[in-house]
């Protein structure tokens, strides 16, 4: 066999991965701790969210002023164009949303009805929560019960794990940055899981198809081989996806863009994780039976 | 040779497909949901208020919403019962305005007629001031200083400073600790009480010291599995009265028993009385004629509360009998919402009660920027993908393009034929299956690669790489196509849609790469041009 394309060693420096992967993993909950937890959106806290449009370009301090005047001033401020700001706040009835509104028009001068007007009463977000993590749940199950019958049940474990690795990152990511988690972040950490399991099945696959040869090579050549010889396709897989997703994240309106930053980042890094995390730690853990010993 | 006629009418079956799907995309326009063209969605929860929650009783009330909603004029609404819950989820397209929607939608529109037994004030400094009441606690707001609280006859007649009656006194039971309504005692009558200070001072002095068994009329408590809060008498604590809210003073107002409901009306209908007034005229129908005439007959001097969903819309005195079984509410602000007080009353209440746990409104450019941005970032995606793959696969790139066209016009042909509504997070979906079609082609190509560098004939490599390759793209996808029902199953609306773009997304991208693409590369093998390594992508020295 020659692998002429690609021969990184990628098992033989597996604790530098472990570090690395840990690593990224503790600064996330180290940014959790720091912020004082996730930017939880509407969907989980229950309020009242307007985007307005102004008849001019305004800038945050000047809403800001307007609202503090009638007692707003921990109204959350969110410009979403050079003359379009998102106003949150907690749950508010007809009378004060009017109010705001008014002096908004007032002060400044807006353009008519809000763009975007959302009321969550609280405790709805419970219901979404509930339901997400019991898709988490029930997907996780599916999932490994697949790979179970199909490769083996070590195979399945270390793909939940990778799987987990991902959402942690991700989550991490949205701590430090304090990015909004609404439903759909929710949604995209789902497909995340969903695309890192696609991701690592497919270097596994090749392990499976590898492994008779390990009598003659050692358990962690073949998986070293399996991994180089997978890796062009990994890249080129990355970077067909990330195209268009990237551009979302560039082009695309507000909520577009929530979604896309959770797909960009969960995209590297379940790519990262199929070749630097799974596929080592599927050695680390097979090497403790006999039959994968060599 | 058998296997190419295989091959071609695979290549036809795709190509009927293409037409049929390129039919339904020039016939029927995709439908776009509420995020994208603008409207209002409002998410009801069925409450423990109104009894136990049955299906038989959420379909009669999302036949009552229905109706209400046809009434208002609104185009193409949606009323759906969520998947996981009884939530009920109403879609009002191009509805700008969420108040006025959640007027007709959420009300119970439960009518009540019931007398007016009296109304709490408290006494302070030899003023008086209106109690009210806490609807979600089931609690009187009582101000902690108030010298004493007192029930009297007529709210109307104090505010015009009329002769009034106290009917009974509200005491704290010292031993109990439990609400009673007493009767006063004889002396302390209201010509005292208004003019003079010092009568309010003797009898305030020995409340809640003495309780003379034989004056209480009964005792107040909250049921607390109705929400209700109750006057109850006797041993056998039977239901006497219940307190609510009078929606034009904000007093707590005790009433009694239901005498007649909404469902025995015959109609509603707003306008204006004889002194311009706005109101909203009632009749009865049948036998309720009778019942109201009666009513009327035996209560003249009383105050009949017209209640709405819990509240006193307002309480005419009844000065001579009405026979003719007609009635009006009166007291309200504005002709809208004399309208909406039409329009829930005409269609009956809901069997159930509903609370409102989102109500979200998208004006129309929010939803079209999305749009277009969603479809530059699409298409420019689409043409970055489709220049990557020539780069690299060279001639194996057209394949790429050929499928990947394909794959968007089937996609679209089947949202536009099965009649789903585009959603942002569909979009989204959209976008991300655009760019995980392209793998399937990765995969295949690179074992088709690997096949050549070990010095096989294209048309064997060709064949020795599908075959290696179709493992791996069916386990990758079924573990996306898990998630996907999971995410279908557990998710709300919007999720959904996302959900079921996904799954589309992946098993069209499947069957063309595993099908179509397949076929016409070994067809196209058949060509020696094209089946030179340097058009598959294979550098010579590396096959060497």
């Amino acid at each position: 066999m020659k692998f002429k394309n690609y021969n990184f060693n990628f098992i033989g420096k597996r604790k530098i991965w472990f570090i690395i992967s840990l690593g990224i993993i503790a600064a996330g909950i180290v940014g959790f701790i720091i912020q004082g937890g996730f930017n939880l959106g509407i969907d989980f806290l229950g309020g009242s969210l307007m985007e307005v449009e102004f008849e001019r370009d305004v800038d945050v301090a000047e809403v800001r002023s307007v609202m503090n005047d009638i007692g707003f001033g921990n109204a959350i401020l969110q410009q979403t164009e050079s003359n379009r700001f998102i106003i949150r706040t907690t749950p508010i009835d007809i009378e004060t949303k009017n109010e705001i509104l008014d002096s908004l028009n007032e002060k400044i001068g807006i353009t008519g009805l809000p763009l975007q007007d959302r009321t969550v009463a609280p405790g709805f977000g419970k219901q979404i929560a509930r339901n997400a993590l019991l898709a988490i749940g029930i997907s996780i199950a599916g999932i490994l019960i697949y790979i179970w019958i199909r490769f083996e049940i070590r195979f399945g474990a270390t793909a939940i794990l990778a799987l987990v690795h991902d959402v942690l990152v991700t989550l991490g990511v949205y701590a430090i940055l304090q990015r909004e988690i609404n439903t759909a972040t929710i949604a995209a950490i789902l497909t995340i899981i969903g695309y890192s399991l696609n991701d690592t099945i497919v270097v596994f696959d090749r392990i499976r198809e590898n492994t008779p040869k390990a009598g003659k090579l050692g358990y962690s050549k073949v998986v070293n081989d399996s991994v180089n010889i997978t890796l062009t396709r990994s890249i080129n897989t990355t970077l067909t996806t990330l195209f268009p997703v990237i551009l979302l994240l560039i082009l695309g309106t507000a909520a577009l863009k929530d979604f896309a930053l959770a797909l960009t980042i969960g995209i590297i890094t379940g790519t990262y994780s199929s070749i630097f995390f799974a596929s080592p730690v599927l050695v680390a853990w097979n090497n403790k039976f006999p039959r994968y010993k060599k | 040779m058998r296997n190419k006629k295989v091959h071609i009418t695979i290549i036809a079956i795709f190509i009927a497909i293409i037409s049929v799907s390129l039919y339904y995309i020039l016939t029927e326009p995709i439908k776009l949901g509420l995020d994208l063209k603008g409207g209002t969605q409002i998410i009801l929860k069925p409450t423990e208020r109104g009894g136990e929650v049955t299906s038989e009783k959420l379909k009669i009330a999302m036949d009552t919403i229905r109706k209400r909603i046809d009434r208002l004029g609104m185009s193409e609404p949606l009323v759906t019962k969520d998947l996981l819950s009884n939530n009920i989820v109403v879609q009002l397209p191009g509805e700008k305005d969420p108040e006025r929607a959640k007027e007709i939608v959420g009300k119970t529109a439960q009518l009540e007629f019931r007398l007016v037994t009296g109304t709490f004030i408290s006494i302070k400094d030899q003023n008086w001031d209106i109690v009210k009441f806490d609807y979600e606690k089931g609690q009187l707001i009582i101000d902690p200083d108030a010298e004493e609280v007192i029930l009297i006859d007529d709210i109307n007649a104090l505010l015009n400073s009329k002769p009034i009656n106290i009917i009974a006194r509200l005491v704290e039971d010292p031993d109990t600790g439990e609400l009673l309504l007493v009767e006063p005692d004889e002396e302390s009558n209201l010509e005292e009480n208004s003019e003079d200070g010092d009568a309010e001072e003797s009898s305030g002095a020995d409340t809640g010291i003495n309780i003379d068994p034989e004056k209480v009329i009964g005792k107040i408590i909250y049921n607390s599995e109705t929400r209700e809060l109750l006057l109850v008498s006797g041993e056998n604590e039977e239901e006497v009265g219940e307190i609510l809210v009078d929606s034009r003073t904000g007093a707590a107002t005790l009433v009694g028993h239901v005498l007649i409901t909404g469902d025995e009306l015959a109609k509603a209908i707003a306008g204006y009385d004889n002194y311009g007034k706005i109101r909203v005229a009632l009749s009865f129908k049948g036998e309720a004629v009778d019942k109201f005439s009666e009513i009327t007959t035996n209560n003249i001097g009383r105050n009949l509360a017209i209640v709405l969903d819990e509240e006193i819309e307002s309480a005419p005195y009844i000065r001579v009998p009405i026979t003719d079984g007609s009635a009006e509410i009166t007291g309200i602000e504005s002709t809208e919402e004399a309208k909406n007080i039409e329009i829930v009353l005409q269609f009956g209440k809901l069997p159930v009660s509903l609370k409102i746990e989102e109500s979200i409104t998208v004006g129309p450019t929010l939803g079209m920027d999305s749009l277009t941005m969603g479809l530059y970032a699409g298409i420019i995606g689409f043409i970055l993908i489709i220049a990557f793959m020539f780069f690299y696969y060279r001639g194996l790139g057209i394949f790429s393009a050929l499928g990947l066209i394909i794959y968007i016009i089937i996609f679209w042909g089947i949202l536009a034929g099965i009649d789903a509504a585009l959603t942002l997070p569909g979009i989204a979906g959209i976008i991300l299956t655009i760019g995980m079609a392209v793998d399937a082609n990765v995969i295949i190509f690179e074992r088709i690669k690997e096949e050549i560098i070990k010095s096989k004939s294209p048309r064997i490599a060709i064949g020795d790489g599908f075959k290696n390759a179709i493992r791996t793209i069916v386990d990758s996808n079924v573990t996306t196509l898990i998630t996907a029902a999971a995410l279908y199953r557990f998710g709300t609306g919007p999720i959904q849609g996302f959900a079921v773009t996904l799954s589309l997304g992946v098993v069209i991208s499947m069957v063309i790469s595993l099908l179509f693409t397949r076929s016409i590369i070994f067809l196209m093998a058949g060509i020696p041009r094209m089946a030179a390594p340097g058009f598959l992508g294979v550098r010579r020295r590396s096959s060497e």
